[in-house]
């Protein structure tokens, strides 16, 4: 199994979680996070944003379900313009579902 | 050293980390998150304090309302890893209600840990 987190613009979450679910991939999790990237924030004026909000999704899925989540979710996230965000892939070893007690996803 | 990731319900997390203590891992990460499983979030936030709710709500909610966010809390527990069967039981054993939306736990491969204070690494840096 592989952990997806994809880190994208707060507005994009539920178009996102949308276009995951009709993939056939609706489980997932959001969390509100801070960041930046390469370009350190922006200035507007005289004003400097350090970090911007963004949602941070993060979803667990198969092996062979990966190449398609994340075309998904480029698709659907993308605007064209600096801070889309960013994808990041982790190996899953086990998981368990606790109302079952069953492992597997 | 292993993470153990799960999602579990809001007012499982005294009862969850009181297991934790009992059975010697002290150290944890809360999270508040919100998310939804393979139902789609059936029964929104009132079915994690009733689960009959589950079945009256997902027969009343609308097509449009039909993905929801529930929220929920992520524990992550860092571990070494022949203590990780241990801590599955522990968090299962806490958790488990038998009904939908009891969370998941994820195991996942860490490739370093290094503690702060000192700069230990590997697994002196683990609890």
């Amino acid at each position: 199994m592989k952990m997806i987190r994809a880190i994208v613009r707060p507005d994009k979450t539920d178009v996102v979680a949308e276009a995951l679910a009709q993939a056939g991939m609706p489980s997932l999790t959001k969390m509100h996070v801070f960041g930046r990237g390469r370009t350190k924030g922006i200035r507007i004026g005289d004003v400097v944003y350090d970090e911007f909000p963004k949602t941070l999704l993060l979803l667990v899925i198969e092996d062979e379900k990966l190449d398609e989540a994340i075309s998904v979710i480029l698709e659907s996230a993308k605007t064209g313009t600096m801070g889309d965000g960013k994808i990041f892939v982790t190996e899953v070893e086990e998981a368990y579902t606790v109302s079952k007690g069953t492992k597997g996803l | 050293m292993k993470e153990i990731m799960t999602f579990i319900r809001r007012h499982k997390v005294p009862e969850t980390k009181k297991a934790f203590e009992d059975a010697g891992y002290p150290a944890l990460t809360i999270q508040s998150v919100e998310g939804r499983g393979k139902q789609g979030g059936i029964g929104g936030w009132a079915a994690e304090v009733d689960p009959e709710l589950n079945a009256v709500m997902s027969a009343e909610l609308s097509d449009d309302t039909k993905f929801n966010w529930i929220p929920k809390r992520l524990l992550t527990i860092v571990v070494q890893d022949d203590q990780v069967d241990e801590v599955v039981d522990v968090i299962i054993k806490a958790n488990q209600t038998g009904h939908m939306g009891d969370g998941k736990i994820f195991v996942i491969p860490l490739k370093e840990v290094v503690r702060v204070r000192t700069g230990e690494t590997g697994k002196d840096a683990v609890i």
